[in-house]
Order: structure tokens, then sequence, then C-alpha cells
């Protein structure tokens, strides 16, 4: 190889790194971390990228100089130089990727260890999923459709799910976790910005997957323990208590409830609904809707629900909740 | 037997190679007789399913889940039947006399002559490729109607149900009806002919293992159309959700069943033929890339297969006998499913990519006009990638909750995987170093998938990194980085081989000016299609939603838009090659001026090959060295070793 052509190749190399490096920085490839383990994530990506840039550019350089050097003319016939191989280039180019991807792993398994660790005394929620909502039940009983948790404090989301695998993730936070039936995995964040983020379920779960949404709000620890002490049993009559155990705020909006959910019909409107589905007194309807929920459709919602809250509740809390509800039917 | 009783057996075969006459075509194996014994298998399966309900007293008779389960695997045997692929295996079972020099279903001297079962290697390539570019297109449409859907945030046109079941046929039809087939029917036009033999070792096997993918591909695409809607749990169909989807699931996992069949049959065939069927001096260090690739993915295939198999037969016997190995409420491992499935997956995605590394490697040094750089050390790179392929299953489960050690071990062997990769991928470019490249439109999708496949390749590197990982799976960035190794890496090498071998297969030229048109714009829709991907998916974005954030909307429908001019780039490509086929200019018998054994003999070549056997003499990639030969013909051959 002459000096010339390894001065153009590093030239062209150079060139494809600086556009890489503007594509790389002029994207805000990554939502602004709000807890310390996107931090850290982002640590780890942008540690690769610097690799992953360095190879690329390498690549296309070479590719951009044999096109541009290399290229035949219409009738040439010639064949290019035997060359059969040359043990040190091998040697170097097994040598150097294997160092690269070991420095990647190092950083990754640091990384992976100080993301999952909880700490000594995290605030413990315990995360239920189920199609298509989530809930969240704090240490004094109280359950939530969305996540509320303190700022600067080390979080341990404890999380399952009752039918089938669902994702719990929070871009912002970078940490996501599968809620499996019948396991219970453990996920550590730790918010380090006040405000309110997504919850998304990144694994398909079913016809509702890409409306199984919910919120965390991340506030002061002040607000945080007033908030754990304002809780406890739920007081009110004994079908809110179904309503929020069940996790129907996930999708319904219900003033009574706090409930701001918008996946499902408006429970606040349900005199209105029942008018216009003529399906029976207004408990029979709302009945029905619950245990068969595929029976009427109200018009601007999709057939989502699960039609399996007829099985998960018991006689008696299916009677609450629908007393409940008729009562708050106005 | 004696001679002469031989030689009047050939000369009686060839009487009875007449067409069958009255009655007689309904009894003969062909499409008439598929007409009655399709129903036939059809109503044996709903039979053997009422009697085995009614001898055992269970209620109702007949359950639809059950009689579809068996009718799934009867109906398709009584087509196999009725098309003729048994016959020869039935005569030889009943110990009626077989013709073992009996050639008529050979060769093809028309059009109908592919579609029946013909046990020539070369017909049968030409079955295969064709068969997965329509599965390809069918896949490709779907894609486009969910694009349409994802245009932009809300409801467009379909609902989820719809949705969900397009997404799932799209990536099911693109990895068992079209990336692992096509390069099945690359192999199999290609591999006995570089191997200097007449056919693969098993030519009725052969005929089998095709006629199965049909079958496959009816399976898959037939479930949309059953009642309470198709397969919708994703190609990926994890279980539980899988476990308690509509009817339509079952037909897919029936028809992974065919498909991965199909697969092992094929494979085996390659396996038996590479080892024992090479031309004489044909040592397995002599033998062209493509051919140690095609060996190494079918060791994964025959090692890999029955684990999907397991899979699928898994979530179906929960469905149908109430079996409960991924019911949690009754002691079933959820998780077990994502290990079997993932055990053999992985090593799909190399069973999907192996191949074409084979093709570049053959693209690259026949268009530089060198060797290929570093010949042994890319045949063992192959081989490393195939050991370490399984062991690296779980980097797919890193959020899933496994056992929680299991993730740096699984970490580290993917992070492994980028060195023997990456050697291959600086062989390349070392091949094309200094060569006299010359830009035909299989070296240009040669080109394409080399950078494509680097971006794929790094963006790999992302996510065996598990912190990242963490943070990517399940999102559009995973989307990006498989399109990235799947198309631009498997289906770039499934074009460019299509075209190096496009005048070998049909003895006529493709147009070089739509071939280039079609790379164009293909690379072009490509990239503006899934590299945006990456960011929103980084950004917040999950894969298989039919709604999404309203911050999405606007790339999303910049997506949309390319990935219209995406499959609109087929069309090209489409038209080039029914457009050659018919009216192109006829190819020389080696265009490329290539070295290896297919390019010695006729475009296309003759019906048993090769005329004389050729006696292989050095190395297939000997370009650029004066007076180098890869094989000589009419050799006095050497004494066979150890023959008797």
């Amino acid at each position: 190889m002459r000096k010339g052509s390894i001065i153009q190749l590093a030239a062209i190399a150079l060139v494809a790194a600086a556009i890489c490096v503007a594509v790389a920085l002029a994207i805000p490839w990554l939502p602004t971390p709000a807890g310390k383990e996107a931090q850290r994530i982002d640590f780890v990506f942008w540690f690769t990228t610097a690799i992953a840039i360095g190879v690329f550019a390498v690549v296309v350089a070479v590719i951009t100089y044999s096109v541009w050097k290399f290229r035949a003319g219409p009738d040439d016939d010639s064949d290019g130089p035997p060359i059969h191989g040359h043990t040190t280039v091998e040697i170097v180019w097994t040598a150097i990727p294997a160092v690269l991807v070991t420095a990647i792993s190092i950083v990754s398994a640091i990384v992976l260890a100080q993301n999952s660790n909880a700490g000594s005394n995290p605030v413990k929620v315990s995360v239920l999923a189920r199609q298509f909502a989530w809930s969240f039940t704090y240490s004094n009983g109280k359950t939530l459709g969305y996540l509320e948790v303190p700022v600067n404090r080390k979080v341990e989301l404890d999380i399952t799910s009752d039918d089938v695998i669902h994702s719990f993730w929070v871009p912002q936070l970078g940490q996501k976790q599968d809620a499996v039936p019948g396991a219970h995995n453990k996920l550590v964040i730790t918010p380090i910005k006040l405000g309110t983020f997504p919850v998304v379920c990144t694994e398909l779960c079913g016809l509702g997957h890409s409306l199984m949404r919910s919120h965390i709000d991340i506030v002061k620890q002040s607000d945080f323990a007033s908030f754990m002490k304002s809780g406890g049993t739920t007081t009110g009559p004994p079908g809110l208590a179904v309503f929020q155990k069940n996790g129907c705020a996930s999708c319904h909006t219900l003033k009574d409830a706090s409930a701001t959910g918008t996946i499902g019909p408006d429970l606040d409107k349900l005199k209105q609904y029942a008018t216009q589905a003529h399906r029976g007194s207004l408990a029979a309807f709302i009945k029905e809707s619950i245990v068969n929920p595929g029976a009427y459709v109200q018009s601007g919602y999709q057939n989502i629900m699960p039609p399996t809250f007829g099985q998960q509740l018991s006689p008696n809390d299916l009677n609450d909740l629908v007393q409940y509800l008729a009562g708050q039917a106005k | 037997m004696t001679t002469s009783a031989h030689t009047a057996e050939i000369e009686h075969a060839h009487v009875e190679a007449q067409p069958p006459r009255g009655w007689h075509r309904l009894t003969a194996p062909g499409w008439l007789r598929v007409l009655w014994t399709t129903p036939l298998g059809f109503g044996v399966g709903v039979g053997l399913s009422v009697l085995i309900r009614w001898a055992a007293h269970w209620h109702p008779l007949f359950r639809g889940q059950v009689i579809t389960t068996v009718e799934l695997t009867t109906t398709p045997l009584g087509f196999l039947v009725g098309l003729g692929g048994f016959d020869y295996w039935a005569h030889y079972a009943s110990g009626k006399a077989t013709r073992p020099e009996d050639h008529s279903g050979h060769g093809a001297r028309s059009w109908r002559d592919y579609f029946r079962v013909n046990t020539d290697h070369k017909v049968i390539g030409i079955q295969y490729v064709v068969t997965t570019i329509i599965f390809f297109m069918v896949g490709g449409l779907m894609a486009m109607l969910f694009r349409a859907e994802l245009a932009r945030p809300g409801d467009q046109f379909f609902n989820p149900q719809t949705f969900n079941v397009l997404v799932s046929e799209h990536a099911a039809l693109m990895i068992f009806l079209f990336i692992i087939p096509a390069f099945a029917g690359l192999g199999n036009f290609v591999i006995p002919l570089m191997l200097g033999a007449a056919d693969m070792a098993f030519p009725r096997l052969n005929a089998l293992s095709f006629w199965l993918l049909p079958i496959a591909g009816t399976m898959i695409v037939g479930g949309m159309i059953t009642p309470g809607g198709g397969p919708s749990a994703g190609w990926t169909a994890y279980a539980p959700l899988s476990v308690h989807q509509p009817l339509g699931q079952v037909f897919f996992n029936m028809g992974v069943q065919w498909a991965g069949a199909s697969s092992i049959m094929t494979a085996l065939n390659f396996l038996v033929t590479i080892i024992t069927m090479r031309a004489p001096g044909m040592t397995f260090w002599r033998m062209p890339l493509l051919v140690w690739a095609n060996f190494t993915t079918s060791l994964l295939v025959v090692i890999a297969t029955p684990f999907i198999a397991g899979s699928q037969f898994f979530v179906m016997f929960d469905r149908v006998l109430h079996t409960n190995f991924f019911e949690f409420q009754n002691g079933g491992y959820v998780l077990g499913y994502q290990h079997i499935f993932w055990f053999y997956s992985h090593p799909a995605v190399y069973i999907m990519m192996l191949p074409g590394f084979g093709i570049i490697s053959e693209v690259i040094a026949v268009m530089s006009r060198k060797p290929v750089f570093g010949y042994r050390l890319m045949a063992l790179s192959l081989m490393a990638i195939l050991v370490l392929g399984f062991s690296v299953w779980a980097h797919h489960m890193f959020v899933a909750g496994m056992a929680g050690w299991l993730r740096v071990p699984m970490m580290v062997t993917s992070m492994v995987i980028a060195v023997p990769t990456g050697i291959k991928i600086f062989s390349w470019l070392a091949t094309m170093w200094e060569g006299r490249i010359r830009f035909t439109t299989p070296m240009l999708f040669s080109l394409g998938f080399l950078s494509m496949f680097v971006i794929g390749g790094l963006s790999g590197i992302y996510l065996a990194s598990v912190p990242i990982d963490i943070h990517a799976s399940d999102t559009y960035f995973i989307v990006a980085h498989i399109h990235y190794v799947l198309f631009g890496g498997s289906v770039f090498t499934i074009f460019a081989g299509i075209y190096y071998w496009f005048p070998k297969m049909t003895g006529r030229m493709y147009s070089e000016r739509l071939g280039k048109l079609h790379f164009w714009l293909t690379f072009i829709g490509f990239n503006l299609t899934f590299f945006p991907m990456h960011y929103i998916g980084l950004q917040g974005m999950p894969r298989r939603v039919a709604n999404y954030a309203p911050r999405f909307a606007d790339i999303n429908l910049f997506i949309s838009i390319a990935s219209f001019g995406l499959g609109a780039s087929t069309l090209v490509f489409l038209y080039n090659m029914i457009r050659s086929w018919r009216y192109g200019e006829a190819a020389a018998p080696n265009p490329w001026r290539a070295l290896t054994l297919e390019w010695q003999v006729s475009s296309p070549p003759p019906i048993f090959n090769f005329d004389e056997i050729p006696q292989v003499v050095g190395n297939p990639y000997e370009y650029g060295v004066p007076g180098a030969k890869h094989a000589i013909f009419g050799a006095p051959l050497p004494e066979p070793v150890g023959a008797d």
C-alpha cells in the first residue's frame, strides 16, 4: 500500500466520522434522562456510539475508496493481483474488535450491576399489569392507576401480571421489565427530575396493547410523605374499593374516584350511554358491560375490554361495583 | 439382476412415461388426483377426530379447534399423495418393482413441469425462488397496509385485531416463507453444480421439501380468514397470549411446522450432498464459500429447527389437549416458551444470514477479479458463528425476568459474535482492495449489503449491551435493527444472488439498466424507511402498536411514504425478471468469467449438469493467478478410493 493511498483513505475516514459525529450530536437520540439509571444507560450508549462510529467510518472509507480507485474500465478484462491473505492483518482485525467488544462488555456489566442495585431502603411499589391497564399498590394499601414516586429516592417495583406478558417501560427512566404472569420481577428506578412521564406497555399483549398506557408522577419527597400518610384503607362505598383494586381507573374516567383514564368510555356518562344502548335497567346494563363487555360497545370506543372480569370478581364485589357505578351515574 | 434385464427395465420405463389417458388420469400423480385426494385427506382428518372422541365418550363430538388441528395435518398429506410426492416410496415399501434409473420426473421441458413433483434440483431451485418471491410480495403488501395505518396516530383503516394480524403475518411470511426458503432455493440450484454433482443426494426428498412450502404458506396466509380472526400474537407468538388467541393461531402453529419440516429435509439433503457428492479433487478446502456457508447453515437448521417445532407443539397442546406447559395458574412455566423459541430463533438469524455471506463471497471475488482474502479464515469464521450462535439465545430475554445471572454471560457471547462477523466484513473489503471492480447489479447489491449490514451489526452491539437493551428492547429501535440485518443483510444478498445466477438459471441476461435502477431505488427507499426508526424507538415508541403518541406523527408519515417507495421499487425488479426471462438476450455459459463449476457448463445447464465429470485441481477463486484452474474436464479420472 502506497503512502499516498493511506493518506487519502484516512481523509475519507475522517470525513465519514465527522459526518457521523454531526448526525449523532445534531439529533436528540435519547430522551432527556429523568432518572439515575437512564443517565448511566446514556453513558453506555455514547461509549458504544464512539466505537461504532470509528468502525463504521473505516468500513465506509474502504468502500468509498475502492469504488473510486479500483473501478475497472469498460474494456478492461484484466484481473487484480492474486493476494490470498495476510496473516498479520488478519490477526489485527480479529484482535481489535475483540478488544473493543470486551471494553463495551465490561462497561455494560458495571452499569447493569449499578442499575439493578435497590440499595438498603427503597420505596416499594407492587405493579400489577393486566389487559390493558396498570395498577400500582403501595405499602399502605393504596392502589392507583398511575405511579407516584418521590424524587431522589430509590424505588423498587415488584412487577407481575394477571393474564399475559406485558412490559413496564418509562422511556425517560430508561428502565424496562416484563410483567410475567406467575412471576415477580424486580425493577429499580431512581427518579431525579420532577414531572410527569408516560408509562408504556412494550410487549404485545392483545387488542388493546397500543392503548395500554399510564403515567408516572415524580413528586417532592415531602409531597410523597403526605401522600403515603393520607393513604390507608379507602373510605367511602365498598364499590369504590373494588373499582380501585381492579385498575378500572387505568382506562375509565370517573370523577368520584379521581379516575382520568380515556381508553374506555367515560363512566360519568353512564346514564347517557344506557339510554343509547337500550339494554334494560341501568344496573343491568352496567353489569352486562362488565361481565360481557362486547355485548354493547359505546360508539367512539373499541371492543378491547377483557371479558374476564366476570370470573375475576366475586359476586359480592361485582354487586358492590355495579351499585357504586349506578349511584355515581347522574 | 443382470445387465440386460436392467436395460430392458429402463426401456419399459420409457414406454410407461407416456401420459395417462381416460380414467387413468385420475389415478396418475398430478393435479387431477389432487382434486380428490385433498378432500379425502380432509375427510380422514374429520373422521379420525370424531371417531376417537366417540370411542372415548368425549363431548361434543365435533370440536372445531381439534378437527382443525388434525385436518391441518391430513389435508396437506392428501394433497402431497395426490401430487405424487410419495409414489416412489409407496412402490418401494409395498415391495413392487422400483426403477432406480427412471428419470421421467427429472427436468423441465415445458412450464407444466414446474407444477409437478420434479426431482431435478435446477427445477426445484427455480420453483423455490419463484414461490418465495410470491410470498415476498404478499408479505410486503401487508407491510404497506399497516404502514398506511401508521401514517397517522389513532385509527385509520384497520381495527387492532386486523393490525396485529398484518404485523404477525408480515414477519411470519418474510422469515419462514421468504428469506429462509429463498436461500434454500438458490442453494438448491447452485450447490450440486458447484460441487460437480449430477443432482442432490436425495432428489425425491428434495421435491417433497419444496412442495411442503406452498402448503406452509397457504396455511399461514389462510389463517387470516379463519373465524375469530387470524394469528395476531406476533411472529414470536409468545405464550400465554398465543394460547388464548382465536383459531387462526392454530394455522400459524401448523404452518410453522410444515415450513420447518421443509427446512430440515432440505438441510439434511444439503449436508449429505456436500459430504458425499463432491467431484474428484473437491476437498473441503477447495469448496466455494457458498458451499461452506450452506454447510454450516444446514447444521444450524438440523440442530435448531426442532426447537421451534417443540415450542409450537406445546402451544398447540395447551390449546387442544389442555396441557399446561405455559399456563401459570396450573404450574406452567411462562418463560419456558421464550427459552425454547429463541433457542431456534436466534440461530435462525444466522440461518438467514450465512447463505447470504456465501453469496457475497462469490460475487465480490468474481466482480473484483481477486481471490477471496483469507479463504480459510472465512470458512472458519462461519463455523465459529455456528458454534457461538447456540450460546446467545437469551439476549432476546434481557427484560423477560429470566435468571439474573444469565444476562452477563449471554451479553459476552453475543458480543463475541462480532469478532467472526468482523473478520468476514474486513476480508470482503480486503478482497475488493486493488481489485478490478465491475459494478454490475449483483456487485451493487453486495456493496449495499456490506454497508447496511455493518449498520445492522453495530446496532446489534448496542442491543447486546444489557443496559442499552433494557431501554431499547421491544421498541422501534429493534424494528430498525432487524430490518438492517434481515433486509439490508439477507434480502440484499438474495437480490445479489438472483441477479448473479439469473443467466445460469434462465439462460438469458437480465437488463443491467433496470437492475441498477432497482438497486438504487431499493437502497434509498430502504434507508429512508428504516433509519428514522432508530430514533423513534429510542425516544419512546414501542413496536407492534396501531396507535402512538402524537409527537411521532410526522416522522411516521415520512416513514410510511418512504416505505411505499421501497415497495414500488420491487415492481422494477419483477418487471426486469419477467421481461428478461422471456425476451432477454441469450446468456453465455460464463458471462462473469467465474472459475466455480456452475459457470463451466452451458446456460441453462444440461439436464444432468455435467456431460463429463469435472476433476477439481485447485482453489475456486484463483483470479489473477496465471494459468490457474479450479477444475479440468476430460481428464482421466483417478481410481476411486475405497469404492468396493
